[in-house]
């Protein structure tokens, strides 16, 4: 791939990125959320169109590259109520008649080649991850694949099925086959990979051989130098308030999303929270939300926290820029009024008793709305006419404009502007002067550098605290998520 | 409206010269049927007698199926639900006769409707079934229930057919107008308070607020603090109760008694009347009231010669036109 350049609007996910990886290894691509890695493999796959750029395979130009490239992606795409078998072959059947026996023998002869078992007749939502990962490695091996992609194929997988994965990848890497692996796990780099590219900000920084770099090397690489001056001074932190302690949550898929996690804030911090997506952030925030049931105990300014209900605890002072805007935080079909009560509907100014209040509410929402400059035509206008970036401005207005007592943040920049992001992190830095707390969830390990009082980091379910001195060390924090003490 | 784009054009025209081709192949001059169905609906007081009386019931049940509606849930069982609500209504107001019976049956039609309708309200919280199903298999249950009480328990033994005695006079909701031939009693004007009372609630407090909320987006009610299982529970055993009532005001106003194949579908053109209005409690009204026009239009079409099942098709294709035309800009939005 050479000078590969993807443009969304206005952003620029992939900048004239170069990309070459040969037979016989297993090429890992790292990098920062958002750093284009997975825009980068779909337009390798083919279901991304490029501006501009070109893609060659085996040294032609490939239109149909489906035939010769297969891609698992982070989401598995096993259909659960089919059987092994069937979703193994479907969408490349052999042909209109399906022939069971000598379907099932190749089926045979390919996984045993593989070294794997499977009960052909079994239906696949008995599978466990693992299994539904070696599924869609045979998938691809099915369609004869010469380029495989895997996307996170070891964000689902204890650490021995990720051993027993790459040495599946190796043995068809020996084959003559091209395996590439995105990860965020510079630990599996640096153990079962040949080759490294490094993408950062849509650019590629780096392609070097595994064998002649390090750990430190390839997070300094990740994460990049340069550090931006930071908006105001560190708080005098108060007595503790927020106490997690030993706080386990569930997952969708009954792991650990959130694995004996502790974590103390202090009056008036604000607290980053570091990690690459999928640590365990989302259900970390749905336990304090009370939208997900957790076990261990969470006390904030004396209150059993975990005990309440969702409105009590908004009650008391809980404030959200929820992750998923479209799913969690607004109603897109009602207007600014309606969703400018959202969550505090209950209670003044929004409401009086039983009935709402339409006075408080629209002077509420006219509030809420100027806080950040949500540009709109009328408060009466439905929310779904906003762009995203207004949608995100009229959302931190509202959970930071109505006396938050503690603030949980979701990536509250989102789709904003440099402007927009300060004025939205001062108001968070405001906000905890004044007493409140503020929990902050990103990304961008930079922003939250600037941003915070502190950053904890969060890998596969646990937090991690930098040890004294480098509690706002870039390397430091870096390293503890990706899981490299 | 904005005006229409030629698709929805080419519908209307499709259906009109659908039903014109019907009408012909039976030898009815098309033009006397519209007229017919015009006269049969509005064309004088025996049929706006006829019209309001079908708008009773088609109000309060689809008012019933609407309030499940914003919650987000389908109640296909409105017609189940009435079924028990007009049982127990005759049952009690033929126990306790006078003023006392007509609100003491009300109450039981309610109960008996909403207690119909919560096991699909809990087995859609507690186990993720959906009420759909649950609601389609406790109308069946709710059909021969009936059958089985108006058959043996509470049949009239000095007649042959399946039916209750009738109500003694007396014991019934009382007239509003009589004029001629023209009959309106309480019960549509009531059924119109409650459906603008409905929309004031919808709007203005915060019961409705979380209603709404519930049926719009479940995630984003649930992080805003919303108890959404009570709230989809107590949707689905309202409408339940709702569309009891409806069976209530059938036996109160209108039947006097309660017999075998009592509903001839209320509850389901109820669905019709509800997805029809659309998203606000106001467009029940003319929603119900459309359907009872075409419904007693096409009961005197059928006197020129225009067989049943052929006026139901003719009702039929003036919804879904209707309905074309009232979904499209919501389909434009989104």
């Amino acid at each position: 791939m050479t000078g590969v350049t993807v443009r969304f609007g206005s952003l620029t996910a992939l900048e004239n990125v170069d990309f070459e990886a040969r037979p016989g290894h297993i090429h890992a691509l790292v990098g920062e959320n958002g750093a284009g890695k997975t825009t980068l493999m779909r337009v390798l796959f083919g279901s991304q169109r490029a501006d501009s750029g070109e893609v060659t395979v085996d040294g032609a130009h490939v239109k149909s590259r489906r035939a010769a490239i297969g891609m698992v992606s982070q989401h598995y795409s096993v259909i659960p109520q089919l059987k092994n078998l069937q979703n193994l072959m479907v969408g490349a059947e052999p042909g209109a008649v399906l022939d069971r026996k000598r379907d099932r023998a190749r089926a045979e002869g390919i996984a045993r080649a593989m070294g794997f078992s499977f009960d052909w007749d079994a239906p696949s939502s008995s599978l466990s991850p693992a299994g539904a990962q070696k599924l869609e490695i045979l998938k691809l091996l099915w369609r004869e694949s010469q380029v495989m992609i895997l996307d996170e194929p070891t964000a689902m997988l204890s650490p021995a099925d990720s051993e027993e994965l790459y040495t599946s990848l190796k043995r068809l890497a020996e084959e003559g086959r091209t395996a590439i692996v995105v990860t965020h796990r510079i630990r599996e780099v640096l153990d079962h990979c040949e080759r490294v590219t490094v993408l950062r900000g849509g650019k590629r920084v780096a392609t070097l051989p595994v064998a002649e770099t390090d750990e430190a090397n390839l997070a300094r690489l990740i994460i990049g130098h340069d550090l931006r001056e930071r908006g105001s001074a560190t708080a005098e932190p108060g007595p503790p308030i927020l106490m997690i302690e030993r706080l386990t949550v569930l997952g969708d898929r009954g792991h650990r999303a959130v694995d004996d996690a502790s974590l103390v804030v202090r009056k008036g911090e604000v607290v980053g929270i570091a990690g690459v997506d999928g640590s365990g952030q989302r259900e970390l925030f749905q336990a304090l939300i009370g939208t997900r049931s957790a076990t261990g105990s969470v006390r904030f300014g004396g209150i059993d926290w975990l005990n309440l209900t969702t409105a009590k605890r908004l009650a008391s002072g809980l404030r959200l820029v929820p992750e998923d805007r479209h799913a969690e935080a607004v109603i897109e079909d009602w207007s600014l009024f309606e969703n400018a009560a959202l969550g505090l509907h209950r209670d003044p100014p929004f409401a009086h008793g039983h009935w709402i209040d339409t006075q408080g509410r629209a002077r509420q929402a006219g509030v809420i709305a100027d806080a950040f400059k949500t540009r709109y035509g009328s408060l009466a206008q439905p929310m779904k006419s906003l762009s995203g970036g207004n949608q995100q401005r009229f959302v931190a207005g509202r959970g930071l404009t109505t006396q938050p007592k503690l603030i949980a943040a979701f990536q509250p920049t989102r789709g904003l502007d440099i402007d927009g992001s300060a004025k939205i992190y001062q108001a968070i830095r405001h906000e905890c002067r004044q007493g409140a707390v503020a929990l902050v969830v990103g990304f961008d390990l930079d922003e939250l550098l600037v941003e915070c009082d502190r950053v904890v980091a969060m890998c596969q379910g646990r937090i991690f605290e930098a040890p004294g001195g480098l509690e706002r060390d870039r390397d430091a924090i870096g390293r503890l998520m990706v899981g490299v003490g | 409206m904005k005006g229409l784009g030629w698709k929805e054009a080419a519908l209307v025209i499709g259906a009109a010269a659908l039903v014109w081709l019907m009408l012909t192949s039976i030898g009815v001059v098309p033009s006397e049927a519209i007229a017919g169905l015009v006269r049969g609906s509005v064309g004088g007081p025996a049929a706006w007698r006829q019209t309001l009386r079908e708008m009773t019931p088609l109000l309060i049940a689809g008012l019933a199926v609407a309030v499940a509606l914003r919650a987000g849930l389908f109640n296909i069982g409105a017609d189940g639900q009435l079924l028990v609500g007009a049982a127990a209504a005759a049952v009690v107001a033929l126990a306790v006769p006078g003023p006392v019976g007509v609100v003491l049956a009300c109450a039981a039609a309610a109960a008996a409707g909403g207690l119909w309708a919560f096991p699909a309200g809990w087995i859609k919280v507690a186990r993720g079934g959906h009420e759909v199903i649950s609601t389609i298999m406790l109308n069946n249950i709710a059909v021969f229930l009936t059958l089985w009480l108006v058959r043996g328990p509470i049949k009239d033994p000095s007649v042959q057919t399946w039916t209750t005695p009738s109500l003694p006079t007396g014991t019934g909701i009382p007239s509003l107008v009589e004029a001629g031939v023209f009959r309106l009693n309480w019960a549509l004007p009531l059924a119109i308070l409650a459906a603008v009372a409905f929309g004031v609630w919808l709007q203005r407090t915060v019961g409705g607020f979380e209603l709404r909320a519930v049926g719009a987006n479940l995630t984003a009610a649930k992080v805003a603090g919303v108890d959404v299982d009570r709230i989809r529970i107590r949707a689905m055993v309202a409408s339940g109760a709702l569309a009891g009532l409806a069976g209530a005001v059938l036996v109160l106003a209108f039947e006097k008694r309660f017999y075998s194949n009592f509903s001839p579908g209320y509850g389901f053109d109820a669905l019709g009347v509800a997805l029809l209005a659309g998203n606000s409690a106001w467009g029940l009204l003319p929603s119900a009231f459309l359907f009872a026009a075409l419904s007693a239009g096409t009961t005197s079409v059928q006197i020129l010669g225009v067989p049943k099942g052929l006026s139901t098709v003719l009702l039929g294709l003036i919804i879904i036109v209707f309905a074309v035309l009232r979904y499209r800009e919501a389909c434009r939005d989104g």
